[in-house]
């Protein structure tokens, strides 16, 4: 199986009367993006907008974000959601680098216990660093479902319209010549390099929260996968729940470890492949079955050493600390990589749960730590914080306001996929 | 900054006063610097000065505590110290708890700031209390030099109110606070980075230790329910409509108490679940779910329960730092023993 990744740099996005890329310049045929996001007869109704690095722009009730990306050889764009579920990982896709499609809405009645969770991100000041989108150019789609729906129904049409703007926005460079090209696959390393898997547990909890694999929620017994579906879109985020540890779309598209696994294949290491788990399983025995599977996979395929991520979080590190255990007891040497809860001034013990046999941790954050951010000229995405966060002091204010809130609520400041380099430290 | 007083604790060996038969010495006061504080006294230069140090016997500390500390502690203040310094303890078991608990007295009696320096597998660094500092230290007095040198530096930190880096960086044992910092590499290539190392048998440092936590036996099985009177706890989060009490969603800071005397049930109208962590909608739709006092009220018809303590302690189990739990832990523990209650039922998520 062997991708070519061909990346366009954007260095700026404008509204323009076409969609086009020229000189690094992506425009944006504004009426004609929302005309295709409004053929989903769920929206009521679309608006986009551009916030660029150094703006003076909050972004609020962020759902999920998604790179740009066409297929141009080798099967569909994110198969199982916008077409069958051919196989991923393969031919050629077209990114263009430096620009996310965020997708933001508030959907009535789903700010519940269970449902959507605020999100937010600044792309100016202290706030800008503690995201992946401070660096780059968004393109903010503000959306409305039509009353009525099913809270699934609204939030999948939400979701859709991300990554349709992200195939729609990818389209002009089809035919082109990208201007880099990388090309992932797992050719043969030598035998006397330790043969390591990527076990990576994609959260799925509830009717709201989950991950795609295909289309589908992603399931507790292990699927071995090449680390290229993971790059290719066969991975999408459904994951609204507590915002700095979602992983999005968007870090799947660049998933960290699989690249950072894919930097070291045939030098340091034979990279074998990637064991899709689930995290946050609701039953203790499912959970078992899991970490129990998971091993037994990792020894027939001779695994020596494995990086074990998670997402969201709570109980989900149950799930990574049972995978982590079994598979150490399997022979299999582990690196966990988890955020930590050590409370706003660090001194409360930093993990849900822990096993003896987790020895070697990466830690990519507290987030409990407070931040405090200026206020801001412009808010996008909505004009309140969403209600079901009004535990949360910071937002008791409106959103443009200067705002002390803890990481937790700023999306991606501590994805364990461990894209940022955040880190917790003993004092 | 003139020159600051420094009291400096040393058990019978290093104070030069004898081997183990002399364990069992009362403790002293000495003038000025002894044994391995002739040494520190030098590295700490000319802006502390060990004005003396106190002597006492491992086993006269470690066997009469109650009797032996306050005369310690009463020979330190008479010294009139900025600082105290106990050790090195290196891997001395019972040099490691006097240590711990001198500088925790000083801590706290004197409140003067205390710092010692021990092996980190050393049992007096469970004992130490986390306001005071203990620099790494080698398992024997072999790495004295070294072993004095970062416990001088860190005392000189302490009297100059410098801020402390991190516990790696500035050679002392973490004092369990946790700080966000970046890195120069990505986590996803620090995980990556570390596997390797694990793989070729290198040495590594994970960035989060996990420690050991209390363990907590379960208690004995109830001989005989029919006779026992059967309290009612949960951290489920159900409480009454309305949630009167303002218990919070997650990191609660409260329980509540429910008198349940002539409630038959928990009707969804009169109870409700306000728990941030899970899909509440059932526990909300029949509270029984979650406090099954219908399935109660049968069995105590039916015998099969000798009495209930009627009153439901209730609060929210999500994300609560741990210490918070220890107390709420306690106060409802309180409440239940005076009550006379034998056996809990106790419900989470």
């Amino acid at each position: 199986m062997e991708l070519e990744i061909g990346s366009f740099r954007v260095r700026d996005v404008e509204f323009g009367p076409t969609t086009a890329l020229r000189a690094g310049i992506l425009s944006i045929d504004r009426r004609a993006l929302v005309a295709y996001l409004l053929e989903d007869r769920n929206l009521a109704a679309a608006n986009v907008e551009i916030a660029r690095p150094g703006d003076s722009a909050r972004i609020i009730h962020i759902l999920d974000s998604v790179e740009p990306r066409i297929k141009v050889s080798g099967g569909p764009d994110f198969p199982g959601m916008l077409a069958p579920p051919d196989l991923a990982g393969s031919g050629r896709v077209h990114r263009l680098a430096g620009v996310a499609v965020l997708g933001t809405a508030s959907i009535p009645g789903a700010a519940d216990s269970q449902g959507l969770k605020e999100a937010i991100v600044d792309l100016s000041g202290p706030g800008a660093r503690y995201h992946p989108f401070g660096q780059m150019a968004n393109v903010v789609l503000e959306l409305e479902t039509k009353p009525g729906l099913a809270t699934t129904e609204a939030i999948a049409a939400c979701r859709r319209a991300g990554l349709r703007a992200a195939v729609f926005l990818a389209e002009p460079t089809r035919g082109r010549t990208p201007e880099t090209v990388e090309t992932f696959a797992l050719g043969p390393a030598d035998p006397g390099l330790p043969r390591v898997a990527y076990v990576m547990p994609a959260m799925s909890e509830g009717e709201i929260h989950t991950t795609f694999f295909y289309g589908r929620s992603v399931q507790s017994l292990p699927a071995v996968v090449h680390p290229n579906e993971i790059l290719d879109g066969a991975l999408v985020s459904a994951d609204y729940w507590i915002a700095c540890h979602r992983s999005p779309t968007y870090l799947y598209q660049n998933e960290p470890v699989v690249r950072a696994l894919y930097g070291r294949h045939g030098v340091d290491l034979n990279f074998v492949g990637v064991l899709l788990c689930r995290c946050l399983i609701t039953s203790q025995d499912e959970k078992w079955r899991q970490a129990s599977q998971a091993a037994k996979v990792c020894r027939m395929l001779g695994i020596q050493g494995a990086v074990i991520t998670m997402s969201n979080g709570g109980h989900a590190y149950v799930d990574q600390m049972l995978l982590c255990q079994r598979l150490e007891q399997a022979g299999v040497a582990t690196v966990l990589g988890v955020d930590e809860y050590a409370d706003a001034d660090g001194a409360d013990f930093p993990l849900v749960t822990h096993v003896p046999e987790a020895t070697a941790i990466v830690s990519v954050g507290n987030q409990e730590e407070i931040v405090e951010w200026p206020a801001v000229e412009r808010v996008l995405g909505g004009s309140e914080f969403l209600a079901g966060n009004a535990y949360e002091k910071g937002f008791q204010r409106r959103p443009a306001e200067p705002l002390s809130v803890a990481l937790r609520q700023i999306y991606c400041s501590t994805t364990q996929l461990g894209w940022s380099t955040l880190r917790c430290r003993a004092y | 900054m003139g020159s600051v007083r420094v009291a400096h604790y040393l058990n019978q060996f290093f104070g030069g006063v004898g081997g183990e038969e002399k364990a069992d010495a009362l403790p002293e006061v000495r003038t000025g610097p002894v044994g391995p504080g002739q040494l520190l006294q030098q590295l700490l230069g000319a802006d502390a000065t060990i004005v003396g140090t106190v002597v006492c016997g491992d086993n006269r500390m470690a066997e009469r505590p109650a009797e032996t500390l306050p005369v310690v502690l009463g020979l330190l203040r008479d010294l009139g110290p900025d600082l105290v310094v106990a050790g090195p303890a290196f891997n001395a078991g019972r040099y490691g708890l006097a240590c711990a608990a001198v500088c925790a007295a000083a801590r706290r009696a004197l409140d003067i700031p205390a710092v010692t320096a021990m092996f980190p597998e050393n049992p007096g660094r469970e004992a130490v209390d986390r306001s005071v500092l203990v620099a790494v230290a080698g398992p024997t007095a072999a790495t004295m030099k070294a072993d004095l040198e970062r416990l001088a530096g860190l005392a000189l930190k302490i009297l100059r109110q410098q801020p402390l880096g991190p516990a790696d960086v500035d050679g002392y044992l973490p004092t369990g606070r946790r700080v966000n910092e970046f890195a120069d590499r990505t986590g996803a290539e620090r995980m990556v980075e570390m596997l390797l190392k694990r793989l070729r048998g290198e040495p590594y440092v994970s960035e989060l230790v996990v420690p050991r936590f209390d363990r907590i036996p379960p208690a004995p099985p109830v001989p005989d329910l029919g006779r026992t009177t059967l309290g009612l706890v949960t951290t489920s989060g159900v409480v009454r409509a309305g949630n009167p009490e303002g218990i919070e969603s997650w990191r609660a800071t409260k329980w509540a108490r429910y008198p349940l005397a002539g409630v038959e049930a928990l009707s969804p109208e009169a109870f409700t679940c306000v728990h941030g962590g899970y899909d509440n909608r059932y526990i909300r739709a029949n509270p029984h779910r979650a406090v099954p006092l219908d399935v109660l009220r049968r069995y105590l018809r039916e015998g099969r329960i000798g009495r209930l303590h009627e009153v439901l302690y209730t609060t929210v189990g999500n994300v609560m730092p741990v210490e918070r739990a220890r107390r709420l832990g306690r106060e409802v523990a309180q409440e239940l023993r005076d009550a006379n209650v034998q056996a809990v039922l106790f419900t989470a998520t």
